[in-house]
C-alpha cells in the first residue's frame, strides 16, 4: 500500500509564525490520538490553514491525521488545534486511558471480527 | 459556513504502538492491519523550538526532521484505534513521548538476524510499564529460533508473549493485532486484581514524560472550565 506523503516542507516557517512562535500552547499537550471535530453551530475561521483543520473535522479527525492530511508538523497541528478549541470552533474528544478494561475488550471483540 | 448535525459520531480514540529496529517491518506492519492507507506526519522542532531564536529554528528545522507512520482502525462506531509506528531515526527523543502517552501498549518487531536493536525498545516499555509482546518478523534466510531461546537472550519477562509473525500479511498482522490487545487484557486484569498502583508509573529523569493521563485530564478540564468560565 503506498503512503500518503504529506511533507511539511516550505510551509513550515510560515505555520511556525502562523502560531506566533508557539509550539505548545496553555491548552498543554493534546494527545495525538485525539479526535478532533467541528463544534456544531460554529463558524469556519477564515485563516486558510485553519479553515482546512475545520472542513477536515466535519467528519472526527485524530491530531495525527489534521497533521499529515493538512501537512503541517504535529507540534503545530496541535496548536492551531488547541486555538480552535479555545474559542469554541473545535470540540476534542476523549481519548482511552490506558488501564480502561473495558475499552481493552471491546477492542478485541471489534478486531477479532475482521 | 456551519457544520449542523444532531447524531454527529463522537468516538472515543485509543492507540497502540508498533516498535522495533530499523527496517525490522513496523511501516509494513501498520499498512497490513490500518483500513486507511497509511499516513506519514513529521515533526520538525516542536517543543525544541521554544525560545529558539529565527535563525537557529531553521537550522534546526533541517538537522531534526521526525516521520511517523500510523495507520487507523474504527471498531465501532464509538471507538477507533490508531497504530502508531515509532520513528525509526529519533531515538527516544520528544516522538516517543508524543506516541508512548496513554498508549495500551506496544508491539515490539525483531529481525532475529538483528536481536540487539530491539533492546532499546523494550528497555523503554519495560521501564514505564507499557505492556508489550514480541513478534518475530520471518525475514528469509533468517535462523528459526527456539522462542525460549530469544525470551533468554533478550532477558525478558516470562509473562511477555514471543509470538511468530508477518507484517506483510494483514491476516496474520491483524492476528498479531490481538494476541497484543489479549496480553494487555490481561496485564490490566492481574494489576486490578492486584489493586495494583497505576498502569503507568512515572518515568525516571532521563527520559520526562510530554503527558500522563493525569495530567491531560486536568489539563481539559481547567481549558474546559476557562471557557465555559
Ligand atoms: N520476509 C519479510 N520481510 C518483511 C516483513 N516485514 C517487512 N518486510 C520487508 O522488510 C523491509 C523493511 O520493512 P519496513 O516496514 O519498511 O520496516 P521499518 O523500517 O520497520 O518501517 C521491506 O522491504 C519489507 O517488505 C516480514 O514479515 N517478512
Ligand atoms: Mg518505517
Amino acid at each position: 500500500m503506498s503512503h500518503v506523503d504529506t511533507e511539511a516542507g516550505g510551509s513550515f516557517v510560515r505555520s511556525y509564525l502562523l502560531t506566533g512562535g508557539r509550539t505548545r500552547s496553555d491548552a498543554g499537550d493534546i494527545a495525538i490520538e485525539a479526535m478532533v471535530a467541528a463544534t456544531d453551530g460554529s463558524e469556519m475561521p477564515r485563516d486558510i490553514d485553519l479553515a482546512k483543520i475545520y472542513q477536515l473535522c466535519a467528519e472526527p479527525n485524530s491530531i495525527a491525521e489534521i497533521s499529515a492530511k493538512c501537512s503541517l508538523p504535529l507540534g503545530v497541528a496541535r496548536v492551531l488545534v488547541a486555538d480552535l478549541w479555545g474559542a469554541g470552533t473545535l470540540e476534542i474528544l476523549e481519548t482511552t486511558r490506558s488501564d480502561d478494561i473495558a475499552i481493552v475488550r471491546r477492542l478485541l471483540d471489534g478486531i477479532r471480527k475482521r | 459556513m456551519a457544520f449542523e448535525s444532531d447524531n454527529k459520531p463522537r468516538p472515543v480514540s485509543a492507540k497502540v504502538v508498533i516498535s522495533g529496529g530499523f527496517g525490522v517491518g513496523k511501516t509494513t506492519f501498520v499498512s497490513a492491519v490500518s483500513e486507511i492507507a497509511p499516513l506519514r506526519t513529521e515533526a520538525k522542532m516542536t517543543s525544541a523550538a521554544a525560545g529558539v531564536d529565527d535563525n537557529q529554528l531553521v537550522q534546526t528545522k533541517t538537522s531534526t526532521t521526525v516521520a511517523m507512520d500510523f495507520g487507523k482502525i474504527t471498531v465501532d462506531e464509538g471507538l477507533v484505534l490508531y497504530v502508531f509506528g515509532t520513528p525509526g531515526q529519533d531515538r527516544f527523543g520528544f516522538m516517543w513521548n508524543d506516541i508512548t502517552a496513554g498508549a495500551l501498549g506496544a508491539l515490539v518487531l525483531v529481525d532475529t538476524r538483528r536481536l540487539d536493536e530491539c533492546f532499546n525498545a523494550i528497555d523503554f516499555f519495560e521501564s514505564r510499564d507499557v505492556p508489550f509482546i514480541i513478534g518475530l518478523n520471518q525475514f528469509d534466510g533468517a535462523p528459526q529460533h527456539d522462542p525460549e531461546d530469544i525470551r533468554e537472550a533478550l532477558d525478558l519477562d516470562p509473562s511477555v508473549p514471543i509470538i511468530r509473525t508477518d507484517a506483510r500479511t494483514s491476516d496474520l498482522a491483524l492476528d498479531t493485532l490481538v494476541q497484543l490487545l489479549s496480553h494487555i487484557l490481561e496485564s490490566l486484569s492481574a494489576a486490578a486484581s492486584k489493586e495494583a498502583a497505576p498502569v503507568h508509573h512515572v518515568p525516571d529523569d532521563r527520559e520526562a514524560p510530554v503527558v500522563t493521563d493525569g495530567m491531560r485530564t486536568a489539563a481539559m478540564s481547567a481549558l474546559a472550565a476557562e471557557r465555559t468560565g
